[in-house]
């Protein structure tokens, strides 16, 4: 009797062994890219795709751990306000999509539903950041904009959590140079921008137009990192530390001013985010923005005031170098 | 390096004592042990203590800022000059949203040590389409918005021309240039809010402990029928900030009643008896984007005594966020045994 019960316990515990070295026992991650000059991502998986491909570097081969785990690329309309119906509102029928074992553009599936047990994590780079704010933070009947334009309330329960890249949480001062026509100053970043369009215009750095005005704090937890090293010309526009495109104090959803100035050392703590609750601070890496999305610079992690590194047991104290050659993508694989 | 060790506290990955260059990464390697089980327990524990709660209402860490308020703060958004050069020009508005056919106070100040008086500083108003809206000039004069002459503060009050205010709400953006006394320009750009709400706060309130929660009803009278979003923190009678609650609702015109529920719990959690203060409130049209928002009521009400065996100490129990921690806890638990496989 007692063997047998062995037997039955050993049986069990070997086929948890297989099923945890089964992609199944993965999240599935669903990406979504960040601003766009023009229409394109919307409109084409490819292009969509390749917003995270330079070369033959790859941030959703990395990130799924060279596709051991499932993956779903949204494409949404890049260049709408991040509220609109065709930014948060497809973003958001995309995800419950993924989650329900819909394709994505490309015939990618996640490898099990939300109703099979599957878990969901969002991957979300620059402006996604803003989208995925409006959706988890107008989730619930009691929110100010409730499932305004998609079943945010359905994405908000299947996800496991967001994690952000260079995210503008806040905006980016380079939109507020762009739209303020701001060439004298800023003209390397509207390299990067261009134009004032109706996105750019939402994610200027004022409280008009912050995702935090008309949304709560989000449903799942949103996970901060961002990128530190600098674009010539563009970082001067921006304050503080910045990825050339979007400055800490939005990248890492800091409250008070969009435009405060903050480095590795100071940027804002896990208890002084834009909302009350829901956000946390992962670290920093020496990327630009364009790098932090598409895997191409492994380069040094620095540890950031609430952060996720410790030395020697105790937690890493802000600007400490934690990693030599690391990229965004890379840390996400790390993280599942 | 030394192979990740596990850390303590939120889903740490330890760092060994110097470093070292990570080998390159390969499908399931497991470099940092622990580490992924160990977030997502972490992840699953956070969600965990926030079940406690209806997403609804929020009780607040002790000497956590309130959050309804701070959120109607008007913030600073600054700008350095050519190559980041210093000094930056901030500008500001009074208020984030206003009410027509309420002006504007505009605000701009150099941000440096001690007041920067300034040749001259324009603006201009315009909206998103860029369409130019109104052109002025800020002046340090003491005079209409500008508090104090010579503060270094410029400060102009604008009302939107005729023809120019939204039928609801819409964003309007500032573009502030200012040339400094030896003729450099600085430029920034902020924006506000303007909009007509469909309704108001008529100022009566009342309340009860109801199901063990705090309930306090505020009374609005619609104008027009939309969707009313209407959020408030209850504060202690000395102002310390315990919870928040919003509740949203489509209302018809007339006056109506909007209950904002205080999950019984978070008095407990704070060993807070009442009376309480309902600190601040905030009314929102939010029939469509964007909102139209209506000013902010400090120190608005304040309750009756309750004793704090009235409130529940049940945890709510929030679904969405336990099913989730479940299932992170049984991928960590998958991922403990993989690991322990290789």
């Amino acid at each position: 009797m007692t063997c047998r019960r062995l037997s039955i316990a050993g049986l069990l515990l070997l086929g948890l062994v297989a099923l945890a070295g089964q992609a199944g026992a993965q999240p599935c991650l669903v990406f979504v890219h960040g601003k766009q000059t023009d229409t394109n991502t919307y409109t084409s998986y490819t292009s969509a795709r390749n917003y995270w491909i330079n070369g033959s570097n790859d941030f959703i081969r990395t990130a799924t751990k060279s596709f051991a785990a499932s993956y779903y690329v949204v494409g949404y309309n890049g260049t709408r306000p991040y509220w609109d119906a065709q930014a948060a509102g497809e973003v958001a029928n995309e995800i419950v999509n993924a989650t329900n074992g819909g394709a994505d553009g490309g015939g990618r599936r996640c490898a099990k539903t939300f109703a099979q047990g599957g878990t969901f994590i969002v991957v979300a780079h620059s402006m996604g950041a803003a989208v995925m704010d409006y959706i988890l933070g107008n989730n619930d009947t009691s929110d100010p904009n409730f499932n305004y334009n998609g079943p945010y309330d359905q994405v908000a329960a299947r996800i496991s959590m967001a994690i952000t890249v260079g995210g503008a949480h806040r905006g980016s001062q380079g939109a507020d140079a762009v739209c303020g026509n701001n060439n004298l100053f800023c003209n390397f970043i509207a390299l990067f921008i261009q134009s004032c369009d109706d996105a750019t215009y939402w994610l200027r750095s004022s409280d008009d137009v912050q995702v935090r005005t008309f949304a709560n704090a989000p449903a799942k937890t949103v996970y901060l990192t961002g990128g530190y090293e600098a674009i010539f010309g563009s970082s001067a526009c921006l304050n503080g530390e910045d990825d050339g495109v979007v400055q800490y104090a939005s990248i890492y959803a800091c409250n008070g001013s969009a435009t405060a100035s903050y480095d590795n050392s100071n940027v804002c703590g896990n208890t002084s985010k834009q909302e009350s609750s829901g956000f946390r601070n992962l670290d920093a890496g020496h990327e630009n923005h364009d790098d932090e999305r598409n895997d191409s610079d492994s380069d040094v992690r620095k540890a950031i005031p609430g952060g996720i590194w410790t030395c020697s047991g105790v937690a890493c104290a802000p600007n400490t170098t934690v990693q030599s050659s690391m990229t965004s993508a890379r840390l996400i694989s790390i993280l599942y | 390096m030394r192979k990740m060790l596990f850390g303590v506290g939120i889903a740490m990955f330890s760092l060994a004592a110097g470093m070292s260059v990570e080998t390159p990464a390969t499908a399931q390697e497991i470099a940092y042990p622990g580490a992924a089980a160990r977030f997502a327990r972490e992840t699953a524990k956070d969600y965990r203590l926030q079940a406690r709660y209806p997403e609804s209402s929020k009780a607040l860490e002790k000497g956590a800022a309130d959050p309804v308020k701070a959120k109607r703060m008007p913030t600073r958004q600054s700008m350095r000059g050519p190559e980041g050069e210093g000094p930056a020009l901030g500008v500001w508005a009074s208020a984030v949203a206003y009410q027509s056919p309420e002006p504007v106070d505009l605000f701009a100040q150099i941000e440096a040590a001690s007041p920067v008086a300034l040749q001259e500083v324009k603006g201009e108003i315009s909206n998103i389409d860029g369409d130019l809206i109104a052109s002025f000039v800020y002046r340090d004069d003491g005079r209409g918005a500008d508090r104090r002459a010579g503060d270094g503060i410029y400060s102009a009050r604008v009302a939107l021309p005729a023809g120019t205010e939204p039928d609801f709400a819409e964003s309007f953006q500032v573009t502030a240039v200012a040339r400094l006394a030896g003729g450099e320009l600085r430029q920034s750009v902020g924006g506000f809010l303007y909009g007509k709400p469909s309704a108001r706060l008529t100022g009566r309130y009342r309340d009860e402990v109801r199901d063990g929660s705090l309930v306090i009803a505020a009374e609005v009278e619609v104008a027009e029928a939309g969707r009313f979003h209407l959020a408030g923190t209850v504060t202690s009678m000395a102002g310390e900030p315990i919870g928040t609650a919003q509740a949203a609702l489509e209302l018809q015109p007339g006056r109506r009643w909007i209950e904002l529920a205080f999950y019984g719990l978070m008095f407990q959690d704070r060993k807070a008896a009442g009376p309480y203060r309902l600190g601040s409130i905030a009314l929102t049209t939010a029939t469509r984007m964007p909102n139209a928002l209506s000013d902010l009521v400090e120190n608005a009400y304040v309750t009756r005594g309750y004793r704090l065996e009235k409130m529940t100490q049940k945890a709510y129990g929030e679904s969405h966020l336990t099913e989730t921690a479940n299932r992170l806890e049984g991928e960590a638990f998958l991922l403990d045994l993989q690991e322990a496989r290789q």
